[in-house]
Protein backbone atom coordinates (compact mmCIF):
# COMPACT_ATOMS: atom_id res chain seq x y z
CA UNK A 1 0.00 0.00 0.00
CA UNK A 2 2.72 2.29 1.11
CA UNK A 3 4.89 1.30 -2.12
CA UNK A 4 2.14 1.93 -4.05
CA UNK A 5 1.08 5.25 -2.41
CA UNK A 6 5.23 6.16 -3.32
CA UNK A 7 4.80 5.61 -6.78
CA UNK A 8 1.56 7.33 -7.22
CA UNK A 9 3.13 9.90 -5.36
CA UNK A 10 6.15 9.98 -7.01
CA UNK A 11 4.47 9.91 -10.64
CA UNK A 12 2.55 13.38 -10.55
CA UNK A 13 5.63 15.33 -9.43
CA UNK A 14 7.95 13.71 -12.31
CA UNK A 15 4.38 14.35 -14.53
CA UNK A 16 4.54 17.96 -13.48
CA UNK A 17 8.17 18.00 -14.33
CA UNK A 18 7.72 16.99 -17.88
CA UNK A 19 4.91 19.04 -18.21
CA UNK A 20 6.97 22.13 -17.11
CA UNK A 21 9.88 21.27 -19.15
CA UNK A 22 7.26 21.04 -21.94
CA UNK A 23 5.87 23.81 -21.39
CA UNK A 24 9.35 25.83 -20.55
CA UNK A 25 10.06 23.95 -24.30
CA UNK A 26 7.20 25.51 -25.88
CA UNK A 27 7.83 28.61 -24.58
CA UNK A 28 10.75 28.67 -26.14
CA UNK A 29 10.16 27.52 -28.99
CA UNK A 30 8.02 30.37 -30.66
CA UNK A 31 11.03 32.66 -29.55
CA UNK A 32 13.64 30.53 -31.41
CA UNK A 33 11.46 30.81 -34.50
CA UNK A 34 11.24 34.32 -34.17
CA UNK A 35 15.18 34.54 -33.25
CA UNK A 36 15.13 32.30 -36.55
CA UNK A 37 13.65 34.53 -38.71
CA UNK A 38 14.50 37.33 -37.41
CA UNK A 39 18.15 36.15 -38.35
CA UNK A 40 17.02 35.60 -41.56
CA UNK A 41 15.85 38.25 -42.67
CA UNK A 42 18.94 40.30 -41.53
CA UNK A 43 21.00 37.74 -43.09
CA UNK A 44 19.26 37.89 -46.08
CA UNK A 45 19.49 42.01 -46.08
CA UNK A 46 22.99 41.90 -44.83
CA UNK A 47 23.95 39.45 -47.12
CA UNK A 48 25.80 41.58 -49.48
CA UNK A 49 27.51 43.19 -46.73
CA UNK A 50 28.75 39.63 -45.37
CA UNK A 51 32.63 38.47 -46.34
CA UNK A 52 33.60 36.50 -49.05
CA UNK A 53 34.21 33.35 -46.25
CA UNK A 54 30.99 33.93 -44.29
CA UNK A 55 28.34 33.16 -46.80
CA UNK A 56 26.91 29.74 -46.34
CA UNK A 57 26.16 26.97 -48.63
CA UNK A 58 28.52 24.74 -50.70
CA UNK A 59 29.57 28.05 -52.38
CA UNK A 60 31.38 29.22 -48.82
CA UNK A 61 32.58 25.69 -47.71
CA UNK A 62 34.21 26.09 -51.29
CA UNK A 63 35.69 29.26 -50.42
CA UNK A 64 36.88 28.34 -46.74
CA UNK A 65 38.63 25.51 -48.40
CA UNK A 66 40.51 27.02 -50.89
CA UNK A 67 42.00 29.83 -48.39
CA UNK A 68 43.25 26.82 -46.39
CA UNK A 69 44.46 25.56 -49.96
CA UNK A 70 46.49 29.09 -50.47
CA UNK A 71 47.92 28.99 -46.89
CA UNK A 72 49.54 25.00 -47.16
CA UNK A 73 51.07 25.79 -50.44
CA UNK A 74 52.59 28.98 -49.49
CA UNK A 75 53.68 26.44 -46.15
CA UNK A 76 54.98 23.52 -48.33
CA UNK A 77 56.87 25.78 -50.92
CA UNK A 78 59.08 27.05 -48.41
CA UNK A 79 59.17 23.35 -46.88
CA UNK A 80 60.55 22.50 -50.43
CA UNK A 81 62.53 25.25 -50.84
CA UNK A 82 64.28 25.05 -47.60
CA UNK A 83 64.63 21.29 -48.40
CA UNK A 84 66.69 22.49 -51.71
CA UNK A 85 68.87 25.18 -50.85
CA UNK A 86 70.25 22.90 -47.70
CA UNK A 87 70.83 20.17 -50.05
CA UNK A 88 72.81 22.53 -52.45
CA UNK A 89 74.57 23.78 -49.85
CA UNK A 90 75.66 21.06 -48.44
CA UNK A 91 79.86 21.35 -48.59
CA UNK A 92 82.20 20.33 -46.35
CA UNK A 93 85.70 19.64 -46.03
CA UNK A 94 87.61 17.93 -43.27
CA UNK A 95 90.73 18.90 -42.04
CA UNK A 96 92.24 15.61 -41.69
CA UNK A 97 93.09 13.62 -44.84
CA UNK A 98 94.11 9.38 -44.97
CA UNK A 99 94.43 7.10 -47.63
CA UNK A 100 91.10 5.95 -48.48
CA UNK A 101 88.93 8.67 -47.72
CA UNK A 102 88.68 12.14 -49.89
CA UNK A 103 88.07 14.92 -47.78
CA UNK A 104 85.89 16.81 -49.26
CA UNK A 105 81.59 15.92 -49.66
CA UNK A 106 78.81 17.74 -51.66
CA UNK A 107 75.88 16.78 -53.01
CA UNK A 108 77.38 16.14 -56.72
CA UNK A 109 78.96 12.95 -55.04
CA UNK A 110 75.52 11.30 -54.41
CA UNK A 111 73.17 10.76 -57.38
CA UNK A 112 70.35 10.50 -54.86
CA UNK A 113 71.00 13.57 -53.73
CA UNK A 114 71.26 15.40 -56.80
CA UNK A 115 67.78 13.89 -57.52
CA UNK A 116 66.73 14.97 -54.69
CA UNK A 117 67.36 18.95 -55.06
CA UNK A 118 66.05 18.73 -58.79
CA UNK A 119 63.06 17.41 -57.22
CA UNK A 120 62.42 19.88 -54.79
CA UNK A 121 63.39 22.64 -56.74
CA UNK A 122 60.61 21.20 -59.24
CA UNK A 123 57.98 20.51 -56.73
CA UNK A 124 59.04 24.66 -55.53
CA UNK A 125 58.16 25.55 -59.00
CA UNK A 126 55.14 23.58 -59.06
CA UNK A 127 53.84 25.57 -55.91
CA UNK A 128 54.66 28.55 -57.02
CA UNK A 129 52.48 28.47 -60.27
CA UNK A 130 49.67 27.05 -58.72
CA UNK A 131 49.32 29.62 -56.59
CA UNK A 132 46.95 31.50 -59.12
CA UNK A 133 45.19 28.70 -59.86
CA UNK A 134 44.61 28.29 -56.12
CA UNK A 135 43.81 31.88 -55.78
CA UNK A 136 41.12 31.48 -58.63
CA UNK A 137 39.13 28.79 -56.95
CA UNK A 138 38.70 31.31 -54.23
CA UNK A 139 36.99 33.49 -56.09
CA UNK A 140 35.06 31.56 -58.73
CA UNK A 141 34.06 28.32 -56.32
CA UNK A 142 31.79 27.11 -59.23
CA UNK A 143 34.79 26.16 -61.59
CA UNK A 144 35.62 22.46 -60.91
CA UNK A 145 37.75 21.86 -64.27
CA UNK A 146 40.59 24.01 -62.05
CA UNK A 147 40.36 22.19 -59.04
CA UNK A 148 40.16 18.63 -60.84
CA UNK A 149 43.92 19.88 -62.85
CA UNK A 150 45.18 20.85 -59.76
CA UNK A 151 44.32 17.63 -57.86
CA UNK A 152 46.18 16.04 -60.70
CA UNK A 153 49.00 18.18 -60.82
CA UNK A 154 49.10 17.67 -57.08
CA UNK A 155 49.59 13.59 -57.30
CA UNK A 156 52.20 13.56 -59.37
CA UNK A 157 54.31 16.01 -57.74
CA UNK A 158 53.71 14.40 -54.68
CA UNK A 159 54.25 11.39 -55.50
CA UNK A 160 57.95 12.92 -57.25
CA UNK A 161 58.71 14.63 -54.33
CA UNK A 162 58.03 11.24 -51.68
CA UNK A 163 60.50 9.48 -54.26
CA UNK A 164 63.23 11.96 -54.06
CA UNK A 165 63.00 12.05 -50.27
CA UNK A 166 62.50 8.52 -49.51
CA UNK A 167 66.00 7.79 -52.12
CA UNK A 168 67.42 10.73 -50.17
CA UNK A 169 66.71 9.07 -47.06
CA UNK A 170 67.75 5.25 -48.16
CA UNK A 171 71.41 7.36 -48.77
CA UNK A 172 71.32 9.19 -45.19
CA UNK A 173 70.38 5.61 -43.99
CA UNK A 174 73.33 3.83 -45.11
CA UNK A 175 75.96 7.38 -44.20
CA UNK A 176 74.38 7.12 -40.94
CA UNK A 177 74.71 3.63 -40.43
CA UNK A 178 76.68 1.42 -42.97
CA UNK A 179 76.10 -1.74 -43.76
CA UNK A 180 77.93 -4.64 -42.83
CA UNK A 181 76.94 -7.24 -45.48
CA UNK A 182 78.65 -4.49 -48.45
CA UNK A 183 81.01 -3.52 -46.72
CA UNK A 184 80.16 0.21 -46.86
CA UNK A 185 81.57 2.30 -43.98
CA UNK A 186 79.23 4.85 -42.23
CA UNK A 187 80.18 8.12 -43.71
CA UNK A 188 78.94 10.30 -40.73
CA UNK A 189 80.72 9.53 -38.53
CA UNK A 190 83.11 12.19 -40.07
CA UNK A 191 81.05 14.67 -41.97
CA UNK A 192 78.91 15.65 -39.40
CA UNK A 193 77.42 18.71 -40.75
CA UNK A 194 76.70 17.26 -44.26
CA UNK A 195 75.29 14.82 -42.38
CA UNK A 196 73.06 17.09 -40.31
CA UNK A 197 71.80 19.03 -43.60
CA UNK A 198 70.87 16.07 -45.01
CA UNK A 199 69.43 14.44 -42.44
CA UNK A 200 67.09 17.90 -41.88
CA UNK A 201 66.62 18.33 -45.93
CA UNK A 202 64.58 14.68 -45.95
CA UNK A 203 62.54 16.03 -42.71
CA UNK A 204 61.40 18.61 -44.75
CA UNK A 205 60.57 17.16 -47.88
CA UNK A 206 58.15 14.66 -45.94
CA UNK A 207 56.43 17.48 -44.28
CA UNK A 208 55.92 18.94 -47.37
CA UNK A 209 54.35 15.52 -48.73
CA UNK A 210 52.33 15.17 -45.67
CA UNK A 211 51.19 18.86 -46.56
CA UNK A 212 50.25 17.68 -50.27
CA UNK A 213 48.65 14.76 -49.26
CA UNK A 214 46.07 17.36 -46.94
CA UNK A 215 45.73 19.77 -50.36
CA UNK A 216 44.93 16.63 -52.39
CA UNK A 217 42.22 15.48 -49.84
CA UNK A 218 40.85 19.01 -49.46
CA UNK A 219 40.67 19.41 -53.21
CA UNK A 220 38.85 15.98 -53.49
CA UNK A 221 36.31 17.20 -50.58
CA UNK A 222 35.86 20.53 -52.42
CA UNK A 223 35.00 18.70 -55.79
CA UNK A 224 32.35 16.24 -54.12
CA UNK A 225 30.56 19.20 -52.59
CA UNK B 1 12.89 25.68 -67.45
CA UNK B 2 11.55 22.65 -65.72
CA UNK B 3 10.38 21.07 -68.63
CA UNK B 4 13.35 21.35 -70.78
CA UNK B 5 15.88 20.17 -67.91
CA UNK B 6 13.98 17.60 -67.22
CA UNK B 7 14.15 16.64 -71.07
CA UNK B 8 17.74 17.06 -70.99
CA UNK B 9 18.50 15.50 -67.96
CA UNK B 10 16.52 12.15 -69.61
CA UNK B 11 18.56 12.78 -73.13
CA UNK B 12 21.58 12.46 -71.10
CA UNK B 13 21.02 9.83 -68.09
CA UNK B 14 21.45 6.62 -70.11
CA UNK B 15 25.19 8.08 -71.81
CA UNK B 16 25.86 9.52 -68.18
CA UNK B 17 25.28 6.30 -66.20
CA UNK B 18 27.26 4.36 -68.85
CA UNK B 19 30.29 6.42 -68.55
CA UNK B 20 30.04 6.36 -64.92
CA UNK B 21 29.68 2.42 -65.19
CA UNK B 22 32.22 2.55 -67.09
CA UNK B 23 34.77 4.03 -64.86
CA UNK B 24 33.98 2.06 -61.93
CA UNK B 25 34.67 -1.07 -64.36
CA UNK B 26 38.05 0.57 -65.02
CA UNK B 27 38.92 1.57 -61.58
CA UNK B 28 38.37 -2.45 -60.78
CA UNK B 29 40.46 -3.70 -63.77
CA UNK B 30 43.42 -1.20 -62.62
CA UNK B 31 43.07 -2.42 -59.26
CA UNK B 32 43.75 -6.12 -60.24
CA UNK B 33 46.47 -4.50 -62.55
CA UNK B 34 48.16 -3.31 -59.29
CA UNK B 35 48.14 -5.85 -56.97
CA UNK B 36 49.33 -8.05 -59.37
CA UNK B 37 52.05 -5.26 -59.44
CA UNK B 38 52.85 -5.13 -55.64
CA UNK B 39 52.50 -8.72 -55.19
CA UNK B 40 55.43 -9.81 -57.92
CA UNK B 41 57.63 -7.22 -56.25
CA UNK B 42 56.96 -8.34 -52.95
CA UNK B 43 57.68 -12.16 -54.04
CA UNK B 44 60.69 -11.10 -55.97
CA UNK B 45 62.18 -9.20 -53.88
CA UNK B 46 61.27 -11.87 -50.70
CA UNK B 47 62.85 -14.74 -52.61
CA UNK B 48 66.25 -13.37 -52.82
CA UNK B 49 69.32 -15.56 -51.57
CA UNK B 50 72.47 -15.95 -52.86
CA UNK B 51 75.58 -18.15 -51.77
CA UNK B 52 78.50 -17.55 -53.66
CA UNK B 53 81.03 -20.47 -54.06
CA UNK B 54 83.70 -18.43 -52.99
CA UNK B 55 84.53 -16.20 -50.34
CA UNK B 56 87.18 -13.32 -50.00
CA UNK B 57 89.06 -11.59 -46.97
CA UNK B 58 86.67 -8.54 -47.49
CA UNK B 59 83.29 -9.57 -49.09
CA UNK B 60 81.07 -11.76 -47.15
CA UNK B 61 79.88 -14.85 -49.94
CA UNK B 62 76.08 -14.58 -48.86
CA UNK B 63 73.53 -12.03 -49.79
CA UNK B 64 69.66 -11.72 -48.96
CA UNK B 65 67.04 -8.46 -48.82
CA UNK B 66 67.60 -8.47 -45.22
CA UNK B 67 70.68 -7.68 -45.34
CA UNK B 68 69.66 -4.45 -46.45
CA UNK B 69 67.54 -2.78 -44.32
CA UNK B 70 65.76 -0.14 -47.69
CA UNK B 71 64.87 -3.62 -48.99
CA UNK B 72 63.28 -5.13 -45.88
CA UNK B 73 61.43 -1.73 -46.17
CA UNK B 74 60.68 -2.30 -50.07
CA UNK B 75 58.85 -6.08 -49.56
CA UNK B 76 57.02 -4.45 -46.40
CA UNK B 77 55.60 -1.48 -48.18
CA UNK B 78 54.67 -3.48 -51.31
CA UNK B 79 52.45 -6.18 -48.95
CA UNK B 80 50.90 -3.32 -47.25
CA UNK B 81 49.59 -1.98 -50.13
CA UNK B 82 49.20 -5.07 -51.66
CA UNK B 83 46.58 -5.93 -48.97
CA UNK B 84 45.07 -2.62 -48.90
CA UNK B 85 44.55 -3.39 -52.33
CA UNK B 86 43.15 -6.45 -52.16
CA UNK B 87 40.36 -5.20 -49.20
CA UNK B 88 39.64 -2.16 -51.73
CA UNK B 89 37.99 -4.30 -54.33
CA UNK B 90 34.90 -4.49 -52.29
CA UNK B 91 34.66 -1.25 -52.05
CA UNK B 92 35.39 -0.73 -55.97
CA UNK B 93 32.48 -3.27 -56.46
CA UNK B 94 30.11 -1.30 -54.65
CA UNK B 95 31.01 1.72 -56.83
CA UNK B 96 29.58 -0.22 -59.76
CA UNK B 97 26.50 -1.47 -58.63
CA UNK B 98 26.04 1.93 -56.94
CA UNK B 99 27.14 5.01 -58.76
CA UNK B 100 25.98 7.51 -56.18
CA UNK B 101 27.90 6.54 -53.41
CA UNK B 102 30.14 9.72 -52.22
CA UNK B 103 31.84 8.95 -48.59
CA UNK B 104 33.02 6.34 -50.22
CA UNK B 105 34.66 7.26 -52.87
CA UNK B 106 36.19 10.44 -51.00
CA UNK B 107 37.65 7.67 -48.47
CA UNK B 108 38.80 5.43 -51.20
CA UNK B 109 41.02 8.64 -52.60
CA UNK B 110 42.17 9.75 -49.18
CA UNK B 111 43.50 5.72 -48.68
CA UNK B 112 44.70 5.63 -52.38
CA UNK B 113 46.99 8.90 -52.08
CA UNK B 114 48.57 7.45 -48.64
CA UNK B 115 49.04 4.40 -50.34
CA UNK B 116 50.55 6.19 -53.55
CA UNK B 117 53.06 7.94 -50.97
CA UNK B 118 53.54 4.32 -49.73
CA UNK B 119 54.75 2.61 -52.33
CA UNK B 120 56.87 5.50 -54.29
CA UNK B 121 58.54 5.93 -50.98
CA UNK B 122 59.19 1.78 -51.02
CA UNK B 123 60.11 1.38 -54.74
CA UNK B 124 62.63 4.89 -54.63
CA UNK B 125 64.61 4.38 -51.52
CA UNK B 126 64.96 0.38 -53.22
CA UNK B 127 65.33 1.89 -56.71
CA UNK B 128 68.27 4.07 -54.46
CA UNK B 129 69.97 1.50 -52.79
CA UNK B 130 70.12 -0.74 -56.35
CA UNK B 131 71.74 1.68 -57.65
CA UNK B 132 74.32 2.10 -55.37
CA UNK B 133 74.50 -2.07 -55.60
CA UNK B 134 75.81 -1.51 -59.44
CA UNK B 135 77.26 1.38 -59.41
CA UNK B 136 79.07 1.92 -55.57
CA UNK B 137 80.37 5.51 -54.76
CA UNK B 138 83.48 7.14 -54.96
CA UNK B 139 83.55 9.52 -52.49
CA UNK B 140 82.33 7.36 -49.69
CA UNK B 141 84.46 4.38 -50.93
CA UNK B 142 81.56 1.93 -51.23
CA UNK B 143 82.01 -0.78 -53.39
CA UNK B 144 80.06 -2.07 -56.36
CA UNK B 145 78.41 -5.33 -54.97
CA UNK B 146 77.10 -6.23 -58.17
CA UNK B 147 80.65 -7.20 -59.34
CA UNK B 148 80.08 -10.24 -57.03
CA UNK B 149 76.42 -10.64 -56.94
CA UNK B 150 75.16 -10.95 -60.14
CA UNK B 151 71.82 -13.09 -59.75
CA UNK B 152 70.86 -11.39 -56.50
CA UNK B 153 71.50 -7.86 -58.19
CA UNK B 154 69.51 -9.08 -61.25
CA UNK B 155 66.83 -10.29 -59.04
CA UNK B 156 66.30 -6.83 -57.22
CA UNK B 157 66.62 -4.58 -60.25
CA UNK B 158 63.71 -6.32 -61.71
CA UNK B 159 61.39 -6.66 -58.98
CA UNK B 160 61.14 -2.52 -58.87
CA UNK B 161 59.81 -2.36 -62.27
CA UNK B 162 56.30 -3.94 -60.98
CA UNK B 163 56.63 -1.78 -57.94
CA UNK B 164 57.02 1.08 -60.33
CA UNK B 165 53.97 -0.16 -62.21
CA UNK B 166 51.81 -0.05 -59.61
CA UNK B 167 52.53 3.59 -58.55
CA UNK B 168 51.88 4.41 -61.94
CA UNK B 169 48.69 2.77 -61.28
CA UNK B 170 47.50 4.01 -58.26
CA UNK B 171 47.53 7.33 -59.91
CA UNK B 172 45.51 6.76 -62.64
CA UNK B 173 42.97 5.30 -59.88
CA UNK B 174 42.87 8.59 -57.82
CA UNK B 175 42.50 10.13 -61.19
CA UNK B 176 39.53 8.36 -62.25
CA UNK B 177 37.76 8.30 -58.47
CA UNK B 178 38.07 12.56 -58.86
CA UNK B 179 36.48 12.63 -61.79
CA UNK B 180 34.20 10.10 -60.62
CA UNK B 181 33.25 12.62 -58.00
CA UNK B 182 33.30 15.28 -60.63
CA UNK B 183 30.47 14.04 -62.29
CA UNK B 184 28.07 13.86 -59.76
Amino acid sequence: MDGGKAPVAAAPPAAAGATASSSSSYATAPTNGNGATAAGSDSKAGRRGLPLLLRSGADGFRRCLGVIDFLLRVAAFGATLAGAISTGTADERLSVFTQFFQFHARFDDFPAFTFFLVANAVAAGYLVLSLPLSAACVLRPKKGGARLLLLLCDTVVMALLAAAGAAAAAVVYVAHSGNLRASWTPICMQFHGFCQRTSGAVVAAFLAVLVFIVLILMAACAIRR
Amino acid sequence: MKGSSEHGETSKAPLGRGVSKGVSVLDLILRFIAIIGTLASAIAMGTTNETLPFFTQFIRFKAQYSDLPTLTFFVVANSIVCAYLILSLPLSILHIIRSRAKYSRLLLIFLDVAMLALVTAGASAAAAIVYLAHKGNVRANWLAICQQFDSFCERISGSLIGSFGAMVVLVLLILLSAIALARR
